[in-house]
């Protein structure tokens, strides 16, 4: 669903009171922007028990933040204690349901990612939250409209939103200045961002390169989302995927130009091994001029505050800027998140419950938006006035307005895009061309979703 | 039956007055077997219900869609009928021969290799042995993790060629390169294998290269004579363990194409171009469906699983079967 389809308050208040200095990047504090009142969900401080809570924020920003949101919560709900454990990503959801399939072990509330939430309910890994959010009258009008989509299974809620993210360019107004660029005018189109990279790159002698100025492969995000800001949708009009259009092979055309001049797939795989863990990825150590990333990656860089040595020599703390992404067709995003979700079978129930609603309150949010600056669910902590004091924060809720959370959830194939990535390789190292890799792909869709 | 034997047996007869399975035991030895079925039962019934009970329910799902959670739903020979025309099957496959053809020689010469070495009693032997095993103590996560950043395309391995003018390759973002990169990783183990090679050297008597000696046997006529039947059955050991071991590789490679590829490539897919799709990654990423239709598909992994078992059922019988040319268990 395209988020600039919906009807959305906050974007249109903020877009009127925003003032750029630059193109469109460098935003001014808007004046007497109408915040809408805080929502706070109806809590039951009798309610007791222990909640075990799996997340995994594991970073210093992060594990800080959601203390706080614990912390929060224990104010709010004296009776009930939460203890937080920390789970590798991705490892999470397996631990979690090999203790669902057990019958025992599984935490009372587990952060679920929410574009893959229909799945699990499908699975039936996560409770049915609809009669107690029918209960205790929790509107889902309160959230983005796309986020708490996302948690719908058959009709019902069973996750409630918690943090989305817009991914945008952040780019090193240190290196523009050094290679003669202007800092306040980052590129916004694919043509500008080619400019743009041919000042900033810079090759060693034996050409190999000492910086890159972009690849889209590289950050948070994809071909794919590249693909958004070329108009290419595949879930958008049509019962199956349709990846095989003009504006999807234009994009993976356009994603191998990067490869080209780069020296190649391989190499730009090499330059990638070169980077590391934050504060050493390809960003703060300057390898890398302008990355996609999330709005929250703002919050890392003002933790780590990197420094770079310039061509002079002399070393100096990146200044960065922020700025949407370069489109071709329109200027466009992808917003993911997720969700707080009951396991199957726990049974704290209403302890977790409890917490859930104090978490993904006006309160708790803001909060973890202060610390981690990812982008509320709940619309009304968006105006949160600590954050809206911030340019780069008003910045980022324009940025939704244009952002795409994806498109609906394709039940008969929801691994469809791995059709697209087994071929991609073959692409990037010209073995076959974009158009011969998305009608490949495309057969393969159907062939799967219809078995 | 003589005279004495029925004698005997009269006796015997009249000692205990208990027939079992149509042979007289005497008090102490029905004690003696009641004790050692309990001795034995905390094995037994570990077997029973974690591996004989799973895998007889795994092989009924395998027959099955299955997600965990829900009743299995029969669906006869369909997902084996799948598995012969699934890609990645046939990869997974192909990739998993590769390393078993390639590592588990490889390593086992290495092995045998430094063993011998470390059997010369030379000074400093013992701080060899101690440096070889050490590795094997450290968490294997980590030494993973470890790997990466020395096999990166400037790591240190690279550097290191580098210093003979060798242009090190992109271990584990160049397809051709993934699995030797593998082997060479696969060395920082070797410590365990030596250990065991060196166990048996130590236990082939002096007086046989005395004699050999004698006779005028020198250098290699030694090892290959005396040194290599003597080690056959740590090595059979060593072979069969190897071969199993590798077709069961998965903690390095689900690391390696969780954390190597970025948002360039697709971590359930295998790394670059596949090549890292051994077949119980890929049992894995179907069963947790992160590859193939959606949802868990843990009727389609217990197939998998299945087709496994037979293969290396198959190639470890044959291994007993050769064992009897090469293998000697007498010094």
């Amino acid at each position: 669903m395209r988020l600039r389809h919906l009807n959305l308050v906050v974007a249109a208040a903020l877009t009127t009171a925003v003032i750029f200095s630059g193109a469109g990047v460098r935003a001014q504090t808007p004046e007497a922007t109408p915040a809408p009142d805080p929502v706070e969900f109806q809590l039951n401080p009798d309610v007791s028990g222990e909640v075990e809570f799996w997340h995994f924020w594991a970073s210093p920003v992060r594990n800080n933040a959601i203390k706080r949101v614990i912390a929060i919560c224990k104010q709010k709900l004296p009776n009930i204690n939460v203890t937080d454990v920390v789970k590798p990503f991705g490892d999470i959801w397996t631990a979690n349901l090999a203790a669902v399939a057990a019958g025992s072990g599984m935490p009372d509330v587990i952060v679920e990612d929410r574009p893959k939430l229909p799945q699990r309910a499908a699975d039936g890994i996560t409770q049915n939250l609809q009669p107690l959010i029918d209960r205790d009258g929790v509107s889902g009008d309160a959230f983005w409209p796309f986020t708490w989509e996302q948690t719908l299974y058959e009709g019902n809620s069973y996750g409630i939103p918690f943090e989305t993210d817009v991914r945008v360019l952040f780019y090193n107004r240190t290196l523009f200045t050094q290679a003669g660029l202007d800092p306040n005018d980052p590129p916004s189109t694919w043509e500008e961002l080619e400019a743009a990279a041919d000042a900033l790159d810079k090759q060693n002698d034996d050409g190999t390169f000492a910086r890159i100025a972009f690849h889209p492969l590289y950050g948070n995000g994809g071909y794919s989302v590249w693909g958004f800001t070329n108009g290419a949708f595949p879930l958008e009009g049509g019962e199956l995927p349709n990846v095989n259009t003009a504006e999807y092979a234009e994009t993976l055309d356009w994603v191998q130009t990067w490869n080209e001049r780069y020296g190649g797939w391989q190499a730009v795989q090499d330059f990638r091994a070169t980077f590391g863990a934050l504060p050493n990825d390809a960003f703060m150590s300057g390898k890398v001029a302008m990355i996609m990333d999330v709005a929250g990656y703002s919050s890392q860089l003002n933790f780590y505050r990197p420094s770079i040595t310039l061509d002079d020599g002399t070393s100096t703390r990146i200044d960065w800027g922020v700025a949407l992404l370069p489109y071709s067709e329109a200027p466009s995003s992808y917003s993911g998140g997720f969700a707080l979700s009951i396991p199957t079978g726990a049974d704290g129930t209403e302890a977790g419950w409890e917490f859930i609603k104090c978490a993904a309150g006006h309160e708790a949010q803001s909060s973890w938006a202060r610390d981690t600056y990812s982008i509320p669910t709940i619309i009304s902590a968006v105006y949160d006035p600590l954050l809206m004091v911030d340019p780069n924060w008003v910045f980022f809720t324009q940025a939704m307005e244009s952002s795409y959370s994806g498109g609906p959830f394709f039940a008969a194939y929801a691994n469809w895009q791995e059709q697209i990535d087994q071929r991609i390789e073959a692409v990037w190292k010209g073995e076959i061309t974009a158009e011969q890799a998305l009608q490949e792909a495309q057969q393969g869709i159907e062939e799967t979703a219809n078995q | 039956m003589s005279v004495a034997a029925e004698r005997q047996a009269k006796t015997a007869k009249a000692r205990s007055g208990i027939t079992i399975a149509g042979r007289n035991m005497s008090g102490n030895a029905v004690r003696e077997g009641i004790l050692g079925w309990l001795f034995a039962s905390p094995w037994i019934i570990g077997f029973i219900v974690f591996t004989l009970i799973p895998m007889v329910f795994s092989f009924y799902t395998s027959f099955t869609q299955y997600n965990l959670l829900t009743a299995p739903k029969w669906v006869g020979f369909e997902n084996y009928e799948t598995i012969f025309q699934d890609r990645y099957f046939w990869l997974s496959l192909q990739n998993t021969f590769w390393l078993v053809f390639f590592k588990v020689p490889i390593v086992m010469i290495t092995a045998i290799s430094i063993a011998l070495l470390l059997n010369y009693d030379l000074p400093g032997e013992r701080l060899f042995r101690t440096i070889i095993y050490l590795p094997n103590v450290l968490a294997g996560a980590a030494a993973i993790f470890l790997w990466q950043w020395i096999l990166a395309p400037n790591g240190l391995f690279n550097n290191f060629l580098g210093i003979f003018g060798i242009r090190g390759p992109s271990w584990f973002t160049d397809a051709d390169w993934t699995k030797p990169g593998l082997i060479v990783m696969g060395m920082w183990w070797i410590g365990g294998n030596i250990i065991i090679y060196l166990a048996a050297l130590k236990g082939i008597p002096t007086t046989l290269y005395e004699a050999a000696a004698i006779d005028g046997a020198v250098g290699w006529s030694k090892i290959r004579y005396i040194t290599l039947p003597l080690l056959s059955p740590a090595i059979f050991f060593q072979v069969i363990t190897s071969i199993i071991g590798t077709f069961q590789i998965f903690a390095t490679v689900y690391i390696i194409t969780n954390t190597a590829g970025g948002s360039g490539t697709n971590p359930a897919l295998g790394g670059p171009e596949g090549s890292l799709m051994f077949y119980v990654l890929y049992i894995y990423n179907r069963a947790f469906g992160r590859i193939g239709q959606g949802g868990l598909q843990m009727g389609y992994a217990s197939a998998l699983a299945w087709i496994l078992f037979a293969i290396i059922l198959v190639i470890t019988m044959i291994q007993l079967y050769l064992s009897k040319r090469w293998v000697h268990y007498d010094s």
